[in-house]
């Protein structure tokens, strides 16, 4: 019998025995030789073209604030990171990439899938997180390799994220603005480690050669940008 | 409904309207009434019930009763004891029920293991990070009121509480909004179940 088959018995034997949630599906990403970044789907298209309705997004967010918090804040030990004021746009691919299971999140999967959210609902809740303000509660470093940090922000990262890493949300390029630093590190080295499957491969490249020191300075720099 | 103008339809008009509320009101039973008699062996008296088996329906969100009785009578919510008991109430009185229910006060829940409450509200308002238990404040709101779209936790017998947990882990109660609780119950160990319903009961 060979493994892909043992794997999905497994698969299935767990599944069997955990019963009631559905599982995350499993989709090619930045492993596959054909991979396109942001490749627009249905759903995703679907979601970018509604107008999204804060007010409606604030009740389809009651079930995320369990885990992101009320304000979506997110927490500091980074296990949940901040929502607000992120982009609508990089909302939406997130959490269409994470229902299609272009990102894999099978904590987050049974909040957020076909059951809870409607395509129209996720345009509410991005809308909504959007519009809220991010407080300068977040997460830091330790501040001690701040320089380092700020010299490869400015020469890898500032062109897309921007000087005061605002993102850009046209691009679908995420503000790093008031996350957690905790939450930066860990997502910079799933991305430097190809772990992350829905990641820009231009990314990937650049930060390739980082040392986690380096992932570590980056991120500590980041989580420092005024924020509001 | 037609406008009103021409004084020859307006009388038929309003006879009609009269007729049909006098016929409701023949049809429809008094909440109160049902209450005392089909509900109280084992909601209790105004919905307080005593036995912690059976669910208090007094200050239970309204909306959430309506559901429940819909979806007792439907199917969706299985249970051998309330569904030959549902069959006997009309479904017209179902929102009378609900909105009766919701509006009784709730008799003050008791806590009987007080060493495991801590845990229960930190479990309540911080949730597990480590194994993705989301805290029950999000959807459940602070204090456990409930709103319209939660059902009211605070004051609940931990018994019933625990039970109903253990039905989603199981996949034995299906009628939760989105799946979500059985998602949630699904990685909830029987401590976690037993500290936050504790707690909850303890809730005004």
């Amino acid at each position: 019998m060979k493994l892909h088959s043992l794997i999905l018995i497994f698969w299935a034997a767990l599944a069997g025995v955990a019963g009631a949630a559905d599982q995350q599906p499993h989709e090619e990403g930045i492993e596959a030789k054909d991979y396109v970044w942001n490749q627009m789907y249905a759903e995703k298209l679907q979601a970018l073209k509604a107008k999204g309705e804060p007010a409606r997004g604030e009740i389809a967010f009651e079930v995320c604030q369990g885990c992101h918090r009320a304000g979506a804040v997110g927490r500091v030990n980074g296990t949940y990171p901040r929502l607000a004021g992120q982009h609508a746009t990089v909302l939406i691919k997130q959490m269409t990439d994470v229902r299609a299971g272009r990102r894999d999140n099978p904590k987050m999967y049974p909040f957020a899938d076909k059951h809870v959210l409607e395509p129209e609902e996720i345009a509410d809740v991005a809308t909504y997180l959007e519009k809220l303000p991010s407080p300068p509660t977040n997460g830091r470093g330790d501040g001690e390799q701040l320089a380092s940090g700020k010299k490869l922000y400015d020469r890898d990262c500032a062109e897309c994220h921007g000087k005061t890493g605002m993102g850009d949300s046209a691009k679908f390029y995420p503000r790093v603005a008031g996350q957690h630093y905790a939450y930066l590190l860990r997502e910079s080295r799933a991305i430097r480690n190809t772990e992350r499957r829905n990641a820009y491969p231009e990314m990937v490249k650049v930060i390739k050669p980082y040392s986690d020191a380096d992932l570590a300075a980056v991120a500590d720099y980041m989580s420092r940008f005024e924020t509001r | 409904m037609r406008q009103a103008g021409h004084s020859k339809s307006r009388v038929p008009a309003l006879l009609v309207s009269a007729l049909a509320l006098a016929a409701s009101a023949a049809v429809a039973a008094e909440p109160k009434e049902i209450a005392a008699t089909v509900c109280l062996p084992c909601h209790g008296e105004a919905g307080n019930s005593v036995l912690p088996t059976f669910p208090k329906l007094a200050g239970q969100q309204k909306d959430y009763l309506l559901k429940q009785l819909q979806e007792f009578a439907s199917g969706k919510r299985k249970n051998e004891i309330m569904a030959p008991i549902i069959s006997t109430v009309d479904k017209g009185d179902f929102a009378g029920l609900a909105a009766y229910f919701s509006a009784q006060p709730q008799s003050p829940g008791t806590v009987e293991d007080a060493l495991v409450v801590e845990a229960g509200k930190k479990l309540y308002e911080d949730g597990n990070t480590d194994t993705g238990v989301p805290a029950c404040v999000g959807c459940h709101q602070p204090n456990a009121m409930g709103n319209e779209r939660f059902p009211r936790l605070a004051g609940q017998h931990q018994t019933y509480t625990r039970q109903q947990m253990a039905n989603f882990k199981a996949g034995a109660r299906t009628n939760d909004k989105g799946k979500i609780m059985r998602a949630v119950a699904e990685r909830m160990s029987e401590q976690e179940m037993k500290a936050v319903s504790e707690y909850i009961a303890g809730l005004k």
